[in-house]
C-alpha cells in the first residue's frame, strides 16, 4: 500500500506517522540550524583592493540608478510615518531600523555622483568612504526583509524595499556581503547549487521516495506539460516537501516532470544582491522549461524564488511560452477548477502571507482558496495580506547570525498577530517563512502548528471521492484534521 | 536703498529665478534618467495603470495606519491648507502676484488672514514638537531643523508685521519679504521640493505594486 493511501484511512495514517521516511520539520530546522552555524567560516575573504571595493560598490549604483530610484531618494521629507511601519524597528524601538535610515547612504552616493545637484552636494558633503559601506551592512542585511511594509504607509509611496536590494547589488562590489549569504553565494555560483544539494541528491532524493513511499517522480521526462521546481532545503533536508509535491501532481493525474538541469528554486544571487548570479540561477530553468514544452512552470514553496523567477525583470515574461506560478497559486488554480479535493481541515486557521508572494508578489487568492476547498475555518491576522507583518526571516535574514536578535524579537509581532486572530494552526508557503516560524515557536515554547501548504494539501488529499461513502469521507478528514 | 526697496525689489527677484532655475534642474535632471525596464510579464495586461490610484489614494493613509499616523497627517493638513490659503488669499500677497503675473483673484478678510496664519505656525510648532519627543521616529537631520526653520519664518515675520508688533512696521516687512526670498531660493536644494516629487514617486510604486496585482 502506498503511502498516499496509507494516509487517507485513519488507523493507517497513525503507523505512518510512526514510521516517517523523512525527518519532521521540527529535526529539519535543528539539522539545518546546525549548517547554518558552519557557514561563516566557508565565507570567502575580499580579493580587491579597498579603493576598487569602493570604487564597485559605487560604480554599481551609478549604473543601477534609474529614474525610479532616483525620484524615491529625492522624496523622502523624514516625516518618521514608515518608522512603526517597520518589523524591526517595531520590535526594538531602535532609532537605526528605521526604514528612511536604509536608503541613507544610497542617497549620499546618489547625491554626489549622479544628482542634478552634485555640484551642490560635492561642496556640503563628505565623500563616500568603504567604511560607510561596511556600516550599512546592519541596515542593507540584517534589518531590511525587503517586505515592502514601509512602502503601505509612506506618504510619498517611496518603495524602500527596492532601494535596498540596489543596495545589495552595491554590497556584493564592495565585498561586503554577510558571511553566510556570501559563502551560499560563493557556492551557488560556482557549483550551481546550495548546501551541498546536486542533481545527484536530486536522483537519491527522487529513489527515496519511490522505494520508501511508493511515490514516482518522473525525473528528467523530455517532454511534460508542467515542470516543478524543488529546493535545496527539499534536497537536503525537508524530503517531505518534495514527497508532498510528487503525491498532489500524480493525484491530478498531470503530466509533469522535475529536471537535473533545472531543479533548484533558492537563489543567491537575488538575496545577496549579485544580479549576474540571479541570471545564472534562473536561465537553465528558462531553458529547461522550453526544452521540456511546458506550458507551467511551478516554483516550489520558496518566497524569494518567486520574484527571482516570476517577477524576474531581466526575463521577457510574456514572450515566453509558459506560466510561471507558485506552489500556492498552482494550488489554488486547480482548487477553483474544482479539480483539487481535499479532505476539512478542523479547528481555526490563519494564513501567513510571505512577503515575496504577498505584499511583493500579489498570490493572496490562491492559497486561501485551497483552504476554503478544505473547509477550513480561516481567520485573517489583524494585519493581513498587503498589510501583513514579515515573520521577521526574508531575504535571506534567517541565516545570519549576526540578525538573530532582530528576528527573534521581530517574530513576537508575528506571534502576537496569530494569537489575536484566534487561530489555532497557520499555514505558511514558504521554507524560509516556515523555518522562521520554526525557530520561533521553539524559543517561545508556543502552542500553535505551523503548516506547509503544500504538506498540508498533500495530507488532505481524497483518493477516490466517489468510492467513500460520505461517513467515511468524513472520518477520513477527521483523522487528518490538525490537531494541536 | 532701504531694507525694504532690497527686499522687495532684488532680493525677491533673485530668490524667485533661483528657485524657478533650481527647480527646474533638479525636476528634468531626474526625469530625463532613464527608466529600468521590468521585461516580466504583468500580472494582469492592463492591470498596470490601476497603479496610478496611488498618486491618490496616499493622499490619505490606509485605516491600518490609523493610530501612528493620525497626528503626523492630521497636523501637517493643517499646516498644508492653511498655508497656501495664506499665501494666495491674503491682500499683500495677491498684490505681489498681480505685480509679477497680471492676475488677481479676490482676497480673505484680513480676520481670516490672521487666523489662518496662526494656525499655519501653530501647526507648526506641533510638528516640531512631536519631531522633537520622538526622534527615534523622525531621525531628524541637520536639513530637518534648517528647513523647519526656513519655513517658519515667512509664517511669524508675516503675522509680527501684520499685527504691528516687533521693529517698525516697514523693518518687519522687509525682513517678512526676505525671508520668503530665502525661502524661495532654499526650495530647490531641500526636501521642500516634494511639492513636485510625490507625484512621480506615488505613481511610479503604484506602477510596480500594480504590475504584480498589489493594490498600495
Ligand atoms: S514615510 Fe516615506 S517620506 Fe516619510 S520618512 Fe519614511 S520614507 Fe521618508
Ligand atoms: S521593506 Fe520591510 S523590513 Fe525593509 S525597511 Fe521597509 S518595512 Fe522594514
Amino acid at each position: 500500500m502506498s503511502i498516499a493511501n496509507a494516509t487517507t484511512t485513519a488507523p493507517a495514517a497513525a503507523t505512518a506517522a510512526a514510521t516517517p521516511i523523512f525527518p519532521s520539520f521540527e529535526q529539519v530546522y535543528q539539522g539545518l540550524a546546525g549548517q547554518i552555524g558552519m557557514l561563516r567560516q566557508m565565507a570567502p575573504k575580499p580579493t580587491k583592493t579597498d579603493e576598487k571595493r569602493l570604487q564597485g560598490a559605487i560604480d554599481t549604483l551609478i549604473e543601477e540608478t534609474n529614474a525610479d530610484e532616483a525620484v524615491w531618494l529625492e522624496s523622502c521629507i523624514h516625516c518618521g510615518q514608515c518608522t512603526n511601519a517597520c518589523h524591526y524597528f517595531q520590535a526594538t524601538g531602535e532609532a537605526k531600523y528605521a526604514p528612511m535610515r536604509k536608503m541613507d547612504l544610497y542617497r549620499r552616493v546618489y547625491q554626489l555622483e549622479i544628482s542634478p545637484m552634485r555640484w551642490w552636494h560635492r561642496l556640503i558633503m563628505k565623500p563616500v568612504k568603504l567604511q560607510d559601506f561596511a556600516d550599512a551592512s546592519e541596515l542593507i542585511y540584517d534589518s531590511c526583509s525587503e517586505c515592502g511594509r514601509c512602502t503601505m504607509v509612506c506618504p510619498m509611496g517611496i518603495d524602500t524595499a527596492s532601494l535596498v536590494h540596489h543596495m545589495r547589488s552595491a554590497m556584493v562590489a564592495a565585498e561586503l556581503v554577510p558571511p553566510e549569504l556570501a559563502a551560499l553565494r560563493m557556492e551557488q555560483k560556482q557549483m550551481g547549487t546550495v548546501f551541498g544539494s546536486s542533481p545527484e541528491a536530486l536522483k537519491k532524493l527522487v529513489e527515496t521516495i519511490r522505494e520508501q513511499a511508493g511515490v514516482e517522480i518522473p525525473l528528467d521526462k523530455d517532454q511534460a506539460e508542467v515542470m516543478v521546481l524543488s529546493s535545496a532545503v527539499d534536497l537536503v533536508a525537508n524530503g517531505n516537501g518534495l514527497l508532498a509535491t510528487a503525491k498532489i501532481m500524480n493525484h491530478l493525474g498531470i503530466d509533469w516532470t522535475l529536471r537535473s538541469d533545472g531543479f533548484e528554486s533558492a537563489n543567491f544571487g537575488l538575496l545577496s544582491g549579485d544580479m549576474s548570479l540571479w541570471k545564472q540561477q534562473a536561465d537553465p530553468i528558462i531553458a529547461a522549461a522550453q526544452k521540456v514544452g511546458a506550458k507551467t512552470l511551478v516554483i516550489a514553496e520558496c518566497g524569494h524564488a518567486y520574484p527571482a523567477l516570476r517577477w524576474n525583470p531581466m526575463v521577457s515574461g510574456g514572450e515566453l511560452p509558459f506560466e510561471m506560478m507558485y506552489m500556492s497559486e498552482f494550488l489554488g488554480k486547480q482548487a477553483k477548477a474544482g479539480k483539487l479535493h481535499l479532505t476539512p481541515f478542523e479547528g481555526k486557521v490563519t494564513f501567513h502571507d510571505p512577503c515575496k508572494t504577498g505584499r511583493r508578489g500579489g498570490a493572496f487568492d490562491e492559497p486561501r482558496a485551497v483552504l476554503a476547498e478544505m473547509d477550513a475555518d480561516l481567520v485573517e491576522m489583524p494585519a493581513n495580506k498587503e498589510y501583513n507583518w514579515c515573520c521577521g526571516g526574508g531575504a535571506g535574514i534567517f541565516l545570519l547570525e549576526d540578525a538573530t536578535r532582530l528576528r527573534d524579537e521581530s517574530f513576537k509581532i508575528k506571534m502576537r498577530e496569530v494569537n489575536e486572530s484566534g487561530a489555532e494552526s497557520v499555514v505558511v508557503s514558504c521554507a524560509s517563512c516556515r523555518l522562521n516560524f520554526e525557530s520561533g515557536r521553539q524559543k517561545n515554547h508556543w502552542d500553535k502548528k505551523v503548516h506547509s501548504l503544500v504538506e498540508l494539501v498533500a495530507d488532505h488529499l481524497i483518493d477516490d471521492p466517489a468510492s467513500l461513502p460520505s461517513s467515511n469521507r468524513q472520518a477520513a478528514g477527521e483523522a487528518q484534521g490538525a490537531r494541536p | 536703498m532701504s531694507l525694504l526697496e532690497f527686499a522687495r525689489g532684488p532680493a525677491i527677484h533673485a530668490a524667485l529665478i533661483i528657485m524657478a532655475a533650481g527647480i527646474a534642474l533638479r525636476l528634468i535632471g531626474v526625469l530625463v534618467l532613464t527608466r529600468g525596464a521590468d521585461l516580466s510579464r504583468p500580472r494582469d495586461a492592463f492591470g498596470n495603470f490601476k497603479g496610478y490610484r496611488t498618486v491618490f489614494s496616499r493622499a490619505w493613509p490606509s485605516g491600518e495606519f490609523t493610530t501612528t499616523t493620525r497626528y503626523q497627517t492630521v497636523v501637517a493638513y493643517l499646516f498644508h491648507i492653511a498655508t497656501l490659503l495664506v499665501v494666495l488669499g491674503i491682500v499683500p500677497h495677491i498684490e505681489f502676484i498681480t505685480s509679477l503675473t497680471g492676475l488677481s483673484w479676490p482676497a480673505l478678510p484680513n480676520f481670516l488672514g490672521v487666523a489662518l496664519g496662526t494656525l499655519a505656525l501653530a501647526s507648526l510648532l506641533a510638528l516640531i514638537g512631536r519631531r522633537l519627543a520622538k526622534p527615534a521616529v523622525y531621525n531628524s537631520t541637520l536639513g530637518d531643523y534648517v528647513t523647519w526653520v526656513i519655513v517658519a519664518l515667512p509664517l511669524l515675520t508675516g503675522l509680527m508685521a501684520f499685527a504691528h508688533v516687533g521693529p517698525r512696521y516697514e523693518t518687519m516687512l522687509a525682513l517678512h519679504i526676505l525671508s520668503s526670498a530665502l525661502l524661495f531660493a532654499y526650495m530647490p536644494f531641500s526636501k521642500l521640493m516634494h511639492a513636485f516629487w510625490f507625484i512621480f514617486s506615488r505613481a511610479q510604486s503604484g506602477l510596480a505594486y500594480a504590475h504584480k496585482g498589489v493594490r498600495i
